[in-house]
């Protein structure tokens, strides 16, 4: 489970200051662990004021709440819920689950899967989100060439989540070096979330 | 400290009785009334908090105003106060003494002399008096007392805690909640007497434990239950609306806690006015009951007088002591 904010052990209106630092430079969906029923209720209210859509979790005697902005550009954020646009951009996720793009020769596969990422830096409308899955992961740890595609990325606002099982079983944990680490709770849930899913 | 662990701790308490005590440690009272004549009680009280606006000698105000109130929730007047203070030694001493002065300035408008008091060091200051007053024991105002029939009055709105949270948060200014730091500025002086001299069965001031708490206390005291008209409850406007962005102080969810068994809340209810209820408030206004063919005059002198926002909240019934029926949605 990915935690943005860990709230517990701070008293109100802490909680809630530090969601909305957080709201206020980002539009994608984020988790704020709190450990009081007042810190649940008063997060969840703020967010909702803000016309974010708000779930909330057990876990570990503690609460998650999952704060899902507006699909809106950040401009819009600082807004309230009257200003929940629908106008909104289409969320994209490219799922990819392997480190060569395609089968066929192997140098070819490698190239592609390069030029691939790089052709997403250089696109007007790059994905929302990278999900990075089995021998994908490499793409994040030991290739050098994608790990800075990725950054560039990373760089323009794109989420990379790479899957912490599979860099387990690579043994490739200590080497990310782009993204961040996610479970399979976390990917599914944002690939059901997602408007599109390139699959890879 | 939140009611439920007061409770707790109070009942390990040796309870303490003497024939001329006539407040108790059981009744969570937070003065002591002690006869000393049959025709004189003296009342001792004590408060202090951490600072709550910006400035330091609005603070003192406050606290002062909010040390004071406990007198006048008795139907006293006010002799002499003595400062507490706990202040860190590398802030400027400028601060200690603006918040001494706000202090001073209300304890020279209640008519009291402040005659010293006592100062350690501290990490978070924190600033109040204990008061002692006076009063003729046929005029002293009870928590006990309240009649089935009797009508309800709240002398100044609610939402301190939520405005206050809000200012700590930087949702607002201290501009911003002028209209509640005037309040919380306010004696609670005129209402008092005004109250008194209008055949009040009951009375006690609104303060951490919120309307609900301090109602749920005068309520049990009497062996009574009431109906809460909530819509009539008067509040701070903008309080609502910061209820609704998360500005609830945790002290409003103790409260809460505290009164759920006893709160009976129609379908319907407003949950923005519940919250308000609950919220656990700073030199807030008188709570009392008054005799129903009273009340509308007692309401018009309190408006002319300086709490224009007086409000009738509701009506004393017969039933189980401490049940608050709450109606409107």
């Amino acid at each position: 489970m990915l935690i943005d904010i860990d709230a517990r052990g701070l008293a109100c209106p802490r909680p809630v200051i530090l969601t909305k630092e957080k709201l206020a430079e980002t539009n994608k969906p984020f988790n704020v662990l709190v450990d009081n029923e007042a810190a649940r209720e008063n997060v969840s209210r703020f967010a909702k004021s803000r016309g974010c859509d708000v779930e909330v979790s057990d876990h570990e005697n503690c609460f998650l709440i999952k704060i899902i902005p507006p699909s809106s550009s950040s401009e819009t954020m600082e807004t309230t819920k009257s200003a929940s646009l629908n106008e909104t951009k289409k969320s994209t996720v490219i799922f990819i689950k392997t480190d060569e793009l395609g089968t066929g020769d192997k140098r070819l596969s490698d190239t592609l899967m390069k030029s691939f990422l790089f052709a997403c830096t250089e696109i007007d409308d790059p994905p929302e989100k990278i999900v990075l899955m089995n021998t994908g992961v490499r793409l994040a740890t030991e290739n050098e060439d994608t790990v800075e595609h990725l950054k560039a990325l990373e760089q323009k606002g794109v989420e990379i989540i790479c899957c912490g099982t599979c860099l387990d079983f690579y043994g490739l944990g200590e080497k990310l070096k782009v993204g961040k680490i996610g479970n399979m709770y976390e990917i599914l849930s944002l690939l059901i979330a997602a408007d599109k899913i390139l699959s890879i | 400290m939140g009611p439920c662990d007061l409770d707790e701790l109070l009942s390990r308490m040796p309870q303490t009785a003497h024939p001329m005590l006539l407040s108790s440690m059981s009744g969570k009272e937070d003065a002591a009334i002690y006869k000393l004549r049959d025709d004189l009680v003296i009342i001792q009280t004590l408060d202090f908090f951490p600072p709550i606006v910006d400035s330091p000698r609005l603070y003192g105000n406050i606290a002062a105003a909010n040390a004071l109130s406990d007198i006048y929730a008795k139907g006293g007047r006010p002799l002499i106060a003595l400062n507490i203070v706990a202040f860190p030694c590398e802030i400027s001493l400028d601060i200690l003494f603006e918040i001494l002065i706000g202090g001073y300035e209300k304890v020279k408008e209640a008519d009291a002399l402040i005659v010293g008091g006592h100062t350690i060091d501290d990490e978070v200051p924190k600033y109040g008096l204990s008061v002692t007053g006076i009063s003729r024991p046929d005029e002293l105002m009870k928590i006990e007392g309240a009649k089935p029939g009797d009508i309800i009055i709240l002398t100044k709105p609610l939402g301190t805690g939520i405005l206050t949270t809000a200012l700590k948060a930087g949702f607002q200014t201290e501009d911003e909640i002028k209209e509640a730091i005037d309040s919380m500025c306010r004696l609670n002086r005129n209402a008092s007497e005004i109250l008194k001299t209008s055949g009040v069965t009951a009375c006690t001031d609104v303060t951490g434990f919120g309307l609900s708490g301090h109602m749920l206390e005068l309520l049990k005291a009497s062996n009574v239950s009431a109906e809460i008209w909530l819509k009539e409850i008067p509040v701070f406007e903008k309080a609502l609306s910061l209820a609704e962005e998360g500005m609830l102080p945790a002290g409003l969810f103790r409260n809460r806690d505290y009164c759920a068994e006893f709160t009976h809340p129609e379908e319907e209810i407003d949950q923005i006015l519940l919250d308000l209820f609950n919220d656990p408030q700073t030199s807030g206004g008188l709570l009392a009951t008054i005799p129903e063919e009273n009340a509308e005059t007692a309401l018009s002198r309190l408006k002319e007088s300086d709490s224009p926002e007086a409000k009738a909240i509701g009506i004393v019934l017969d039933g189980p002591p401490g049940k608050m029926h709450l109606k409107g949605g």
